[in-house]
Parts: C-alpha cells; structure tokens; sequence
C-alpha cells in the first residue's frame, strides 16, 4: 500500500474523476425522466386543452396538477424536452471525459507502482547472496517479478478503484431509488442478497474449476512437450501407440474437465441474466401497477429500470473484484517475501575499500555450511597462498572445491574462522573493492546480450577498444571474433550469434584478463571441444595465471605439476597438501586421483595440416 | 463499462493467407456435429427472438395499459359528471390503440383491470426472459460442447502427425517452436470457438434484427435512432486499431523486462563476482520505464474507447426520446408514422440494446481473424509431408539375426550436401562396431539410417539381407535398441521409464535390467525407490545416472541391434567406472554399433570405423590399424599419446579419446 504514497497527486486525479464520472452517469437516468415525463405531461395537458373548461378544475384536480403546473406542462413541454436532451449531452461528456480521466490515471498509478515495485525486486535480486539464489530458482524468481507484480497491480490500479465505484453506485443508486419511490424499491430488494448469493457461489465453484482446467492442461501440454523433445526415443522404442493413446486420454479429461466449468458458465450466466431481468419484470409490474393508480408517472418508471442496471452491474464488479483481491493478497506475499529476504552477504556499516592488494590468502581455520545443510562443506580449513602463487584444489565432487573458491570474493559467508586477503579479513572490506581485485572464469560461462564487446568489457565498461583486442588476443579468442562479419559487434546472447562452448570460454577469460586482478579463481577444464580449440583455451589460461595469486579446480596433470601448491580435499578437509613431487610420494589419495582423474594437456605437436583439417570440423 | 474490450486489443492480430480455404477446411470439422449446429441455431435464433421481442412488449405495457389507463382517469371525470363522450378524445386514445395490437382493451375498464392486464403481459415478459435464458444457455453449451470436440479431435490429429513425421523435420524445426506454435495456435482457436464465434454470430443476429425490426415499425423514427451507429463504427475501428499497434508495442517492451530480468538472475553470480548490480540495475529501470510508458500509451486509447461510446449511447437515447417526444407533443405523424408514447419506450430500449453488440463484435473480430490464422498454420503443419512412411508391401520382420549391410550408402539431410558418400560395410550377427572420427564426420549419420530415421538418397542400408525400406518400421526398430548421449526420461517414476524399453515388462524384470545396468543401487536410495517421480527431463538425477537409466531401458528392450553413442559429459569415476561395465554386459551378444570415446571400446570392437568426411577412411580392428600408421594411428598419437607425458601407450591410466574426460582404467 506504501507505493500508492507515490503517486498521491496522480491518485487523487483518478478518485476524483471517478466521482465526477459517476455522478455524472447518476444524472442521466433522472433527465430521461424529465424527457418522459414532459412528453407524457405534454401530451396529457394537449388532451386536457380539449376537456370543456368547466371540467377541467375537476380534471386537474383529479391529476393532482395545479393550473400553473398544467400551463407549463402545456406550453413549455418542448423546451423542458429540449434543455433535458442538451444536459444528457452535457452530462455525457462529463462523463466521458472524466471516466477516461479516470481510467488514464489509474493506469498511471498502476504502471508507475509495478515500476516502482519491479525495480525494488529487481535491485534486491541482483544483490541477495549467493546462498539465496542457491535455494530459489530463476523460474520462481521471475514469475514473481513478472505475473505476481502483474496480479497486484491489476487489483491496485483498477480492483481497488473499482470497489470504491461499486460501493458509490451501489449506494447512492439504492439512496436515489428510495427516494424516488421507497415501495417500488422494497420491490426489488430481495433480488440483492440472490444476486449476491450466485456471485458468490459462482466464485466459489468457478475458481477450484479453473485450477483443475489449469492442470489438466499443463498435463496435456506436458505430454505434447515429452514428445517432441524425446521424439527420437519414442521412435526407436516404438512407443507412439502408447503415447497416442496417453494423449487422446489426457485430451479427453480436458475435453471434459472444459465442459464441466461451460455447464456451469451455461448455467450461471444466463441466470444472473434472469435475475436481473426478473427485477426488471417487477419494476414493470409493480410499476405499471403504481402509474396506473397515479402514484407513479411514466419517467419515473422509466428512470427506475435504468437505475436498477446501476445496481446490478456494481454488483458484478465486486464478484470480480473479491477473487481478484485474494490472487492479489497472495501475489503481495510472494513479492513481499523477496523484499524482506535477509540478505546474509552485505556490506558492514563501517566497511572500509580494500587498498590494492599484493594477493596474500589465507583460511584461517575455515568452516562453512550451506543454507539448511547440518553437514559442513569445509570443517576447519586452514592454508595460506602467498601472492602470486598457484593453488592447484583436487577433490571428488562435493570434497569443499567450490566451497574454497566461493569464500574469497564472499560469495558466501564463512560459519566459522576467517578468510584474509593481505590480512584484512573478508568480511570487513566493501564487496565492491574486493571483488575488483579477484578474476574468475568458471566453465559453465553466461553471457549477456549485447555485443562481443560488451561482454568482455562486463566488468570494466570504461576499458578501450584497445585494451578489450588485447584482453581478446591474450584469451586467443581475437581471431575467431575477427571471423564474425561483424567482429566485436556481433550480438550475443538470446536473439544473437550462438557462441560454442570452447568461444566462451574463452571470451570469459578476455573478461577476466581485462580485469587485471591481483586474484584469479578459475576451473581449467574445457568442456567439449576439438584439440586444436583446447590447446588454444590451456594456453591462454597458463597466461591468465602468470604473476596471480591463483586458485584452479585442477582437471589437468600439467596444472598440478605447475602448482605452487596442491590442496587435496575430501569431505571438507584438506587430506594432504604440498608440491607435485612430494605429494606422489607421500601421498596415496594424490597418486590415485592423479593417475585416474586427471587428463593430459592436448598434444602440442600437431601438423599444421591436421590443425587445418580439424579446425575446420570443429 | 471497463476494462471490457482492452482485453481483446491486448492479444496480436495476424490474417490468414488464404482465409476461404481455411474456413471451409475449418468446416469440415465441424460437419459430423451438423445436427448439433442446426440446434445451436435455433438456439441462437430463439435467445435473439427473446430479445427482440420484449422491448416491443414493454411498449404494449404503456400503449395498451398505462396510456389508457392514465388517459381514462381524466375522462372518468367529465364522463361520470356528465355522462357524455367528450369530443375529439378519442382521437388521441385511437393513437395510442392502433399502436396496442397485444389486446383491446374496454373504455370501461377499472384502474384493476387495466393492472390484471398488464400483470398478464408482464407474465408473457417473464416467459421470455425465462425462455431467453434457458436458449443462451443451452446455446452456450451446445457451442462449446461442439467446439471442444472438434478442438479435441485437432489435438489427436496433430499429435498423431507429429509422430509420423521424421527426425529431419525435429531437425529443422526447434521442439520449442514447433510445441509453443500449437499450444498458442490452439488456444486461440479454443477462445474464438467456444466464446467469440457465438457472441460475434449472435450479436450479429441482433443487430440485423433490431434494426430491422425499428425499420419495420418506422422507417424515419429508426433511421434516427441509428443516426449514432456510424460514429460507434468510426470510433471503435479508430481507437481499436490504435490500442492494437501501441499494445504490439507494449508486448515488446515486456518481453525486453522479461528478457532482462531472466539474463540478469540467470547470470547473478557473474554480475556479482564482476560487480555489475549497479549498472545492470540502472539499465532495468530503464527497460522498466518503457515498458510502463508504452502500456500507459496503450491504455488511453482503450481508456476513451468505452467512455466515447458511452457517451454516444446517451446521445442516441436523447436523440431518441427527444424527437420521438417532439413529433408526440406536436400530434405530428412522422413520415407516416403515428408516434405513441409505448413506441417511443420501445425504441428507446432498442437503442440501448445497440451499444453492447458493436463493442463485442469489434474487440472479438480480431480473435476470430487470429483464430483462422492460427487455423492455417495448424492445417500447413499437417499437410507437411512424412518423408518416411511403410511402403504398401512392407513386411515385418520376426526376430532377426543381426547381420547389417551398408550397401554404397550416401545419405545427406540439406539436399546437395552429401553426409555419407558411399559408405559400404558389413557387420556380423553379435559383432561390436566401433565408429570413431571427428565431429561433423558422419558417425551418427550411420546410426540414424540404421533404424531408419531417415532416408538413404542412393544404396541400400539392408539387416538380414532386407533392405530397410522393406520393412515396417515398427518391426524393424522394435528389434533395436539405442542409448543416446543426451538422455530423454520422462516424468514419470524410474519403473515406467525403464519399463518404456518393454511396456509389458512386469516389475521384476524392470528391476533385473536396472540390475544389470548398475542402476539398481542409485535407484534403491531415492526417496520412493522404482517409483521416484522423475522431473522434466530427468530432473533429479545425475548425467551419469540418466544415462544408466537409460541403460536398463535399453537393456529391458532386449534388441538384436544395439546403437550406442557413448557420453562425453562429465561424470565422476565411479559412476564412470559403473557405466563402462554396464555396457559391456549390454553388448554381448548383440550386433552394436557404438560412437565411440572410449580407448577401452575401441579396443574390444570387432571393427573398428574410422570416418572423415562422410568416407570411411579405415577399417579393422584397433590393433591392425595401429600398425598400419594410417589415419586412425594418426588420431590415436594425437589424441591418447601426449609425447611429453609420462605414460605410454597401453598404460594403465588411458585419457578418453577427445582428451576431456575422466577415464577409467577399464582394462
């Protein structure tokens, strides 16, 4: 509700217009009243005009009209018909213009909080944790800042205003109607609570209904999708009799669950219909009945039919707007929940900038658990890299690899111990200026969309054409972005070139050179590529790391040899730590996994031919 | 009165090509439900009669009742004074009774007469209102019952086509393009058929009727009446046509949010660690603002749609109470027609019963408009030829032996583009067929033709010395098993994946082939064992798990011919380790052919392959090749042997072929 607070001056032009608006429909009814009432006035007093004028006291009297009355009726019908038919057209206009007003200003208001509250989301997004975005999923995330943002600001900009319209016409029609004719008004009465009742009956049918047509759809659809996706396992299985006959199944419970919540539309809507048109029945008997006793005139009834459409029609807004209001309550909550979320990793009040560092790491013994997780990823992990050494981390999958490289640019928080960076203690610095100073090129790379440029220039926007070419030849990723037609301006990303994987890798490590870091974590494996590609990507990483305190998921057997120092883990503790040479011989958990897991570099030897010949079947 | 035809405008409009064809194949559809479709028009005509009628009935409540009945007050009064007609009132009564047809009522009548009579009439009304309602209803249901059939049976017949149509259409068409077509292309068609069409034909119907109607009880009185109708025309084709370009526009800037928002989470870790969140959250603010401004563009146009029209409906109310009451003061006939006070009710109730039609009628045009174009793209979907089909003399095949022949086989999936060019080879009943050679070179080309996912352009691809073509191709890959490198599961449990190898498998030989494929152990520690739910795509389990379920599938298949294409994703040592010795059990016995990765697959094939260019350029067995120092020795130094490494050949710890993956020391 605080985000109405923003746009007070552009919601008071709404309520206001919705007043005018309104009140401005309220008239009409009363000036064709006046319409017909004149004519019937009119047309009664000609009738009179030929009464012989010894009755005509007696007839007047008998129409309760005084002789004034009854002179204005007689002469001045056409110009009472005339002046009500020019208010109608003022009225009208008022009308619209004001409900157009209306409507124009709460669509401001709306659009301006679904800014307001899309932004908020998405601020928050970019900065909670990354434990955070281990537990909710971009999917999830992104339908909050999409359809539940959507669902609220429906309910807020036209819900909310349209409650406030059906409570005024509903009151003030109902207020107007007493007065008018209070017998006449006990007449249809009784038909609100039944009104009331379907809609509410309707809304409490139709939307369980909905969500099983919902269901069943998505199933359908789920079939359908299966099928296209594992086409080829379902024909070389032979299954498409079987998926046939899933589908026709799952068709038909659509099919039926369809026509379940039609029997029910084909029930309801023409009996709300009924309903009201039985009010207008009543209005016409009942009516009918009090003209001809003399106790109505004709505008009067006339202006009664019209008014009782102003009662039905809010009545079938607020049916709307009551289910509208509880999808949009949960929306809130939904938003609210992403708004609220503690953020576990952010800046202290007194953080101070981390001074450019020379690259001293050290874990101070280090313990870290995972959201929710009793088992710890690290227990009591303690080492120290001195800047510009190379940290080569083994481990089996989940041995705490992850967890090591995670904690230095406090992607997490530690649960226990510290982690210092030339001696200031992670936590204690700005993220910004730490996270400046250490590179990472992991192997499932992302890329935004925008062009080649760009992406290489993601964590320095400001860097020049010349330092990008140069971060790009040093990654060797400068020849295969010059064989684009449109070099570094080639767009990437959704709608854009699709970049193989060995390309991006090596566009990520541009983006990490342009950085120049003191740190660099990285993982030197290549994922899918033909040898040639793979020698190129092992040579710029070699090159990434020269001179940096770096950090490397070691996949490769010249990477541990090369290493400063090797840190082999398991189960969230370093099992045995030291150079290459040592370690074969002192430890049997590193020649096991050196011998079965590592792989070689590709081979260096290579005909220039054979380069040719596979570089073009890569 | 709101928020009524924004809702239409906001969806896209696309004409079909050839909109005759479409609706008269669209029709075809609907034709076995012809019995059914002539009851919702006499539905459809009876609601609208309803509708037609009753304002001419709550005009003869004030012509024949109220008129007289307020006009005999006053003319009690002289007549009981004097006893005597006055003169020149019945002229005027006389108006008001030529226009009273639904009965004649007696000057004597009491006050209580006149109201029983009217009670009477009112009842009529009630009766159809009532009758109107029970026809919109049924109506209502009828149509949609009709529709939901016919989109039914659309559904079946494109799913069942999708299944005859070969892997090369897969190949050019995305599967998410080719579904979201459908699911949307459907959709429309849903809304158009079971909502638009009836509200547009009906609407329709009333408008002619009405017009009609006021024309033939005054031709100048409905022309007047409908003096406003060419402005509600102009304007809602106006207004609409320019909320349907600005809401074009406000569906790209809400898929710009939607892409930003998704790139930008997505890649959340990325724009942390190269502390992008300041700039990226500048620049959503700005797609968020264009996206806020265009739809606020968008909504004023619908926003003084309805309130335009709106206003012109007031503006043919007055018009018509205005003349209609000058013409009644004045005692003037209008052109020939007496104006009564009962007539002017009626046309005043006509005219409100306009305003509605026009403004459904142009918001649902374009659904129907969409609908059909949607109609088109289903029906091209379905006039896309199979390329592969049972020739009319295909036979089925009992169980076969294995041996397969590639007979001068080229194959090519872009025409021109050959991606085997005459490849000939013979495999032996149980042999293990090793193919190897650089990406692109047309391995599985080879083993797509095998269970005839496509077509050879020249040769023949025969298995026990039947050609393929020759066969039905139920019997031919019911005998052939494959295990692919990106593993399909459904979601569905672990039992009924496997168990899709053999659907009439019982429980126990699932779990023997899971079993066998190493997989049983995995299985038995997920929370609900065999009968896991698994995600879309396998969600939920490993690489190297999918693909040992995909495995035990394989295996429950129990195939003469087995195709493998062995993974090169990543999986750790153990479950390497599990898979390598799963497929060697899976391999026995059976003629295979495997894209091999693998040292030790290649070393126990009976044939080795050696593809490049779409040629086999080598082929025997791994030893032999070696020593002839050929292509394939070429591959292995470069690919195995690292010259400056410290292991040899034929040592114990073998890279995968390709150099990326963890392997295992099988041998």
């Amino acid at each position: 509700m605080g985000y109405l607070k923003n746009h007070k001056r552009v919601a008071t032009y709404a309520y206001v217009s919705l007043f005018v608006s309104t009140a401005a429909m309220l008239m009409v009814p009363q000036l064709i009243q006046n319409i017909i009432d004149s004519i019937t006035n009119g047309a009664i007093a000609q009738q009179l005009v030929k009464v012989p004028t010894q009755f005509l006291p007696m007839a007047l009297q008998k129409m309760n009209w005084s002789a004034s009355q009854y002179d204005t009726f007689r002469n001045g019908a056409e110009a009472a018909l005339i002046t009500s038919g020019v208010l109608i057209l003022v009225f009208s206009v008022l009308r619209g213009l004001f409900a157009f007003w209306q409507s124009f200003n709460s669509e401001r208001i709306s659009q301006g909080m679904a800014f307001d509250m899309r932004n908020q989301l998405y601020s928050k997004i970019q900065r909670l944790s990354f434990s955070y975005h281990d537990r909710n999923q971009t999917g999830q995330l992104m339908v909050r800042a999409t359809d539940d943002v959507e669902k609220v600001r429906i309910f807020i900009g036209q819900g909310l205003l349209m409650a406030v319209q059906s409570f005024f016409l509903l009151t003030v029609t109902l207020i107007i109607l007493f007065f008018t004719n209070f017998n006449l008004t006990l007449v249809i009465l009784p038909i609100l609570p039944i009104a009331i009742g379907l809609f509410m009956v309707f809304g409490a049918v139709a939307q369980p209904l909905f969500a099983k047509v919902q269901t069943k759809l998505s199933t359908l659809n789920t079939i359908l999708q299966e099928n296209l996706a594992g086409i080829k396992v379902i024909k070389a299985f032979v299954r498409e009799p079987e998926q046939k006959a899933r589908f026709d199944l799952s068709a038909d419970d659509f099919m039926n669950q369809q026509l379940q919540v039609q029997r029910l539309f084909s029930f309801l809507f023409p009996t709300i219909f009924l309903v009201a048109n039985l009010g207008q029945a009543a209005i016409y008997y009942f009516g009918g009945s009090q003209i001809i006793n003399g106790t109505l005139t004709l505008g009067e009834w006339q202006k009664f039919s019209l008014y009782l459409m102003y009662v039905f029609f809010p009545l079938g807004q607020l049916g709307f707007i009551i289910s509208q209001m509880s999808q949009a309550a949960a929306s809130a909550t939904r938003i609210f929940e992403i708004i609220d979320a503690p953020n576990e990793v952010a800046n202290k009040p007194d953080a101070m900038n981390l001074p450019p560092v020379q690259g001293k790491v050290v874990f101070d013994n280090v313990t870290f658990r995972y959201f929710g997780s009793d088992a710890p990823a690290l227990d009591h992990v303690s080492f120290t890299a001195e800047a510009g050494q190379r940290v080569a981390l083994l481990g089996a999958t989940g041995s705490g690899k992850s967890s090591i490289i995670n904690l230095i640019p406090r992607f997490y928080d530690v649960s226990e111990g510290k982690v210092t960076i030339d001696g200031y203690d992670v936590r204690e610095v700005c993220l910004d200026s730490l996270r400046q100073q250490t590179g990472i090129v992991l192997q499932e790379t992302t890329l935004f969309s925008g062009n080649i440029r760009d992406n290489i220039a993601f964590g320095r926007p400001d860097a020049s054409m010349e330092e990008v070419m140069e971060a790009a030849k040093a990654a060797s990723a400068h020849d295969f972005i010059m064989s684009f037609p449109d070099g570094y301006e080639t767009k990437v990303g959704e709608r854009g070139t699709t970049l193989s994987g060995g390309q991006k890798q090596r566009v990520a490590i541009a983006r990490a050179l342009l950085l120049n870091p003191r740190i660099l974590i990285l993982d030197d494996s290549t994922s899918s590529v033909d040898t040639v590609t793979e020698y190129g990507i092992q040579q710029a990483l070699d090159r990434l790391m020269l001179n940096r305190t770096s950090f490397v998921i070691a996949q490769r057997i010249s990477t541990v040899r090369n290493a400063d120092q090797i840190l082999v883990l398991d189960k969230g503790r370093i099992v045995a730590q030291g150079k290459h040479d040592d370690l074969m011989e002192n430890s049997p958990v590193y020649a096991e996994i050196y011998n079965s897991q590592l792989v070689e570099d590709a081979a260096v030897t290579l005909q220039p031919a054979e380069i040719l010949s596979s570089a073009s079947n890569g | 009165m709101m928020g009524g035809p924004g809702r239409q405008l906001r969806q896209d409009t696309q004409k079909a090509k050839d909109i005759s064809a479409t609706l008269k194949r669209l029709v075809k559809y609907f034709s076995p439900y012809w019995l059914i479709l002539l009851f919702v028009s006499i539905f459809i005509v009876g609601a609208t009669w309803t509708q037609v009628r009753t304002p001419d009935l709550i005009g003869q409540a004030v012509d024949c009742f109220i008129t007289p009945a307020t006009v005999s007050k006053f003319a009690d009064a002289p007549s009981g004074a004097a006893g005597a007609a006055i003169p020149g009132q019945p002229v005027k009564q006389t108006a008001s009774q030529t226009n009273c047809w639904y009965t004649t009522t007696d000057a004597k009548w009491t006050s209580q007469d006149y109201i029983n009579g009217l009670g009477g009439l009112i009842l009529l009304v009630v009766g159809l209102f009532v009758a109107g309602a029970i026809m919109t209803g049924l109506q209502f249901y009828t149509m949609t019952w009709t529709g939901q059939h016919v989109l039914r049976n659309l559904r079946v017949e494109v799913f069942d086509h999708l299944h005859k149509l070969s892997l090369n259409f897969y190949a050019e068409n995305e599967a998410g393009n080719v579904m979201s077509r459908i699911t949307n292309d459907i959709e429309t068609i849903q809304q158009a058929i079971s909502f638009a069409l009836v509200s547009v034909t009906s609407g329709t119907l009333l408008l002619v009727w009405i017009g009609y109607t006021m024309l033939s009880k005054s031709v100048a009185y409905a022309l007047i009446s409908m003096a406003v109708v060419p402005f509600m025309i102009i304007a809602t084709n106006w207004f609409s046509s320019r909320a349907r370009d600005a809401f074009r526009i406000t569906r790209q800037e809400i898929g710009k949010v939607n892409a930003n928002l998704q790139e930008s989470i997505s890649g959340v870790r990325e724009v942390q660690a190269f502390n992008r969140e300041e700039a990226n959250i500048e620049e959503f603010e700005r797609t968020n603002a264009a996206n806020r401004d265009a739809n606020i563009k968008a909504v004023s146009y619908t926003a003084a749609l309805s309130p335009v029209l709106e206003s012109l409906g007031y503006l043919a109310v007055a018009i018509v109470t205005i003349t209609g009451g000058i013409f009644l003061l004045r005692g003037q006939d209008m052109f020939g027609t007496t104006i009564t006070l009962g007539l002017i009710i009626t046309f005043l109730s006509y005219t409100q019963r306009f305003n509605q039609p026009i403004q459904q009628i142009s918001s649902l045009w374009a659904n129907i408009q969409n609908a059909i174009a949607g109609a088109e793209r289903i029906f091209n979907l379905l006039d896309t030829e199979p390329d592969i089909f049972n020739a009319p003399d295909a036979i089925s095949m009992n169980q076969i032996q294995g041996k397969v022949e590639f007979d001068h086989v080229s194959a090519q999936y872009v025409p021109g583009e050959l991606v085997l060019n005459d490849v000939s080879f013979t495999a032996a009943p149980g042999q293990t067929v090793a193919i190897v050679g650089p990406t692109g070179a047309g391995k599985t080309t080879i083993i797509n033709l095998l269970p005839r996912f496509y077509d050879v352009v020249s040769g023949q691809v025969r298995i026990d010395d039947v050609d393929v073509r020759k066969m039905t191709t139920s019997s031919l890959r019911k005998q052939i098993g494959i295990v692919l490198q990106d593993t399909f599961l459904f979601s569905d449990t672990v039992m009924n994946n496997i168990r899709f190898g053999r659907p009439e498998a019982s429980d126990e030989d699932v779990k023997r082939a899971a079993q066998l494929a190493r997989a049983d152990d995995f299985i038995q520690r997920l929370p609900n064992k065999y009968e896991t739910i698994l995600g879309e795509h396998g969600a939920g389990l490993s690489q190297g798990q999918r693909q040992l379920v995909a495995i035990a599938r394989a295996a429950l298949a129990d195939p003469r011919i087995l195709i493998l294409d062995e993974a090169t994703s990543s999986v750790d040592t153990r479950t390497e380790r599990q898979i390598q010795s799963a497929l060697e059990v899976l391999l026995k016995g059976r003629t295979s052919f495997v894209i091999a990765h693998r040292l030790s697959t290649i070393r126990n094939a009976d044939m080795v392959m050696v593809i490049e260019g779409g040629k086999i350029v080598e082929c025997g067995k791994h030893d032999e090749l070696l020593a002839n120092k050929g292509a394939y020795y070429n591959m292995y130094m470069r690919q195995f042997v690292n010259p400056s490494g410290p292991n040899e050949p034929n040592s114990s710890n073998i890279p995968a072929l390709g150099g990326l993956n963890s392997a295992t020391s099988a041998d």
